[in-house]
């Protein structure tokens, strides 16, 4: 059986070591770690065109919400608004919204 | 002088009070002090420049008669003063002599070691004491006018007391003191109450908001700093319009934000905002536009719409909500140079200038128009329906009119382009009976979406015949809202079985039940419980069915609730206001019950694990 954490890694070279669990909510990275690609023998998955800060903050929230799945009344994440747009982007690519989640 | 007033100050005369005689064995004299207080408000009198140099004469000291005061003033004025001043430091330097004799100075001057302190801290004491107390009189040490003083009196930032007018003064050119932060809304009882909200919308969801919604809500709470939105995908554009939209947020400014050049659908969520000149600025910078919404587009005006028409854009869907100074004729205009293109339109909100005439343009001028919607719309009448009928190529219909058209209008359109129709959806339709429906019977084979409401004309009969043996596919969204009988004489009976009861409710669910998404019976109050227990009996499941509103519907009880649930497998939420027979069930997790009336409140979100 896989390990039960995964291997994030930016394209300037930051690792974060995330709970499988928390990271499935990402179909992009629940596709990346199904059948036999490289990602899902490794448990190592490489995103060239994110860097480490934004990557980070994708991590952040992955834990946010696997801490928070079950709970009513949430409090809202703070998201640092010079970084507000690339994160639509970067969750957009994750397939972080709500109707997917 | 003090000299001889001390020895006056030991001799005895008569009887003295208690105080007074506690006094004077630590060496402190009564007298001494009425005369110090004597003499310091003589001072005072003196230093006060204009205070009427006869007063001074008589109290102090005169050397001139009162005739000559007047003109011997100036020149005794400063002799006395230095003779004051002299007096008056003295005084003090007796005073501070005592105090530094006394044995709370002795305690503090404990901690210090130096002489020039101790004198500092003798100063202190003295000036702390020297300080007047309120009631009495002194003089401001800004103005030096004489004033009373008060507990609010302001003490002077070089010492001494200032008057009321002065101590204003000094707090204005003090920094306002801080107010208070303002309390940041959504605390506690603000977010359970925006919970409540959004299960009564049906976006409630257990967990943490999404990634996306995040940055959107962040976005724009500072949209203002925001100079362009980059490329990001249309449905992304499309998700922050619609937050901004929210909070009143789309002005001219932010408008440009959305107009992207190479886009072909512009959707405005609330144009209340906008200007006309706006709206010609989306066709100006969009030229490739296809479908355009603007919800609240009050501006849209007459002068947009001749701009729109002179472009060369030629839309696929237009949108109106609440474009109500567009006139009937310019309508007919835009619709015969521009409606060849277009296949949807709807129009919202626009009081009388959308009418039968600019409905007849439609057969035309629009040959391959195929959503046709117009709502809350005071002025199509029986004329209006029929030039609708004309319409081959319509596939959705949905009308929502204030004026009452005969149900013979809507059998002869049926008649006509029922065959076609995939979505038939009437509106506060009071008069339309069972002749209406039999023609959906006969006529109706691709219908999904089906909605009549408010009628008290139809029978429990007619919608059996229209459900049993209709070869049309199952439906997917069916609305029977309030069709049911109203007579206020008898409320209870039914004896006719007016509206959608429950032969009728049966035979819906019989023909349609593995299809439906979406099922609104509310206040189809003669249903019977059987009928209900029998729809969702063990045997039924209802794969389809999301979402399921049966607010007054009175025989609705706990069972009913509970077997909803088991039968509907994917039921996201069900509206239950008004069923007084349901009290307490048990809500599956991750399901919503909605109307409730009990303590736990209007909304139940299911929490209970349903492993029975």
């Amino acid at each position: 059986m896989a390990s039960k954490y995964i291997t994030l890694i930016s394209g300037d070279g930051y690792e974060f070591v995330v709970l499988r669990e928390a990271a499935m909510i990402s179909p992009t990275i629940t596709g990346m770690l199904r059948n036999q690609f490289a990602e899902a023998k490794t448990g190592r998955c490489l995103f060239p065109e994110i860097n480490g800060v934004i990557l980070g903050k994708v991590v952040e929230y992955f834990n946010y919400y696997h801490k928070n799945r079950d709970k009513e009344d949430v409090l809202d994440m703070e998201i640092p608004v010079d970084l507000c747009l690339v994160l639509i982007e970067v969750a957009d690519f994750f397939g972080l919204d709500e109707q997917q989640s | 002088m003090s000299a001889r007033r001390q020895a006056s100050a030991r001799r005895i005369q008569g009887p003295q009070s208690a105080l007074t005689d506690f006094l004077a064995t630590h060496n402190i004299s009564a007298q001494q002090i009425r005369l110090d207080a004597e003499a310091r408000r003589r001072a005072a009198l003196n230093d006060q420049p204009d205070a009427g140099s006869q007063q001074e004469d008589q109290t102090s000291l005169s050397i001139a008669t009162p005739v000559v005061a007047d003109a011997l003033a100036p020149s005794t004025g400063p002799r006395r003063a230095v003779a004051d001043r002299e007096d008056k430091r003295k005084k003090e330097q007796k005073v501070i002599e005592k105090i530094k004799a006394s044995k709370k100075f002795q305690k503090r001057k404990r901690n210090l070691d130096d002489s020039e302190d101790e004198d500092d801290l003798a100063l202190a004491l003295f000036q702390q004491s020297a300080a007047p107390l309120p009631g009495q009189m002194e003089n401001c040490a800004v103005c030096a006018k004489r004033f009373t003083v008060t507990p609010y009196s302001r003490s002077a930032p070089d010492g001494g007391l200032l008057c009321n007018p002065c101590g204003k003064e000094l707090d204005q050119e003090n920094v306002a003191p801080k107010k208070k932060p303002k309390r940041v809304s959504g605390g506690a009882v603000g977010r359970r109450r925006q919970v409540a909200s959004k299960i009564l919308d049906g976006t409630y969801r257990l967990g943490a908001k999404g990634l996306m919604t995040l940055c959107i809500e962040t976005l724009a709470k500072n949209i203002d700093l925001a100079e362009d939105l980059g490329d990001l995908p249309q449905h992304i554009i499309d998700k922050i319009a619609r937050k901004l939209s929210k909070h009143r947020l789309l002005d001219s400014r932010t408008l440009s934000l959305f107009l992207q050049p190479t886009a072909d659908r512009v959707y405005i969520y609330d144009g209340a905002r906008l200007t006309s000149s706006d709206f010609i600025r989306i066709f100006q910078t969009v030229p490739t536009l296809k479908k355009l919404k603007v919800r609240n587009g009050i501006h849209f005006k007459d002068e947009v719409m001749d701009y729109l028409a002179s472009r060369s854009i030629d839309l696929e869907e237009l949108y109106l909500h609440g474009a109500n100074l567009l006139s009937e004729s310019k309508w007919k205009e835009y619709l015969a140079r521009k409606g060849q293109s277009l296949r949807s339109l709807r129009v919202y909100w626009t009081d009388k200038h959308f009418g039968d005439e600019v409905l007849a343009v439609l057969e035309t001028s629009c040959p391959s128009l195929e959503r046709l919607k117009v709502s809350h719309n005071q002025q199509v009448s029986a004329q209006g329906i029929n030039e609708i009928a004309k319409l081959k190529s319509l596939k959705h219909l949905s009308l929502d009119l204030r004026n009452q058209v005969h149900p013979d209008g809507y059998v002869s359109m049926l008649g006509k382009i029922g065959a076609e129709l995939e979505t038939l959806s009437l509106s506060r339709v009071l008069d339309v009976d069972n002749t209406v429906l039999d023609a959906i019977h006969n006529k109706c084979r691709v219908l999904q979406k089906l909605r009549i409401t408010d009628s008290d004309m139809v029978t429990d009969d007619g919608f059996t015949r229209l459900f049993e043996e209709w070869p049309n596919q199952g439906l997917v969204f069916v609305d029977l809202e309030k069709c049911r009988q109203l007579d206020s004489a008898q409320p209870r009976d039914n004896p006719n079985n007016i509206g959608f009861c429950s032969n009728a409710f049966k035979a819906l669910m019989a023909h349609s039940g593995r299809t439906l998404k979406h099922l609104n019976l509310h206040g189809c109050r003669h249903i019977s419980r059987a009928a209900f227990e029998e729809v969702f009996g063990e045997d039924k499941i209802y794969p389809e069915l999301q979402k399921l509103e049966i607010s007054f519907c009175e025989e609705v009880t706990d069972f009913i609730v509970g077997s909803a649930f088991r039968s509907c497998p994917n039921l996201r939420s069900l509206n239950v206001f008004g069923c007084m027979k349901v009290k307490d069930v048990q809500v599956p997790r991750g399901k919503i019950l909605v109307g409730v009336p009990n303590a736990v409140g209007m909304v139940i979100a299911g929490t209970h694990d349903d492993d029975e």
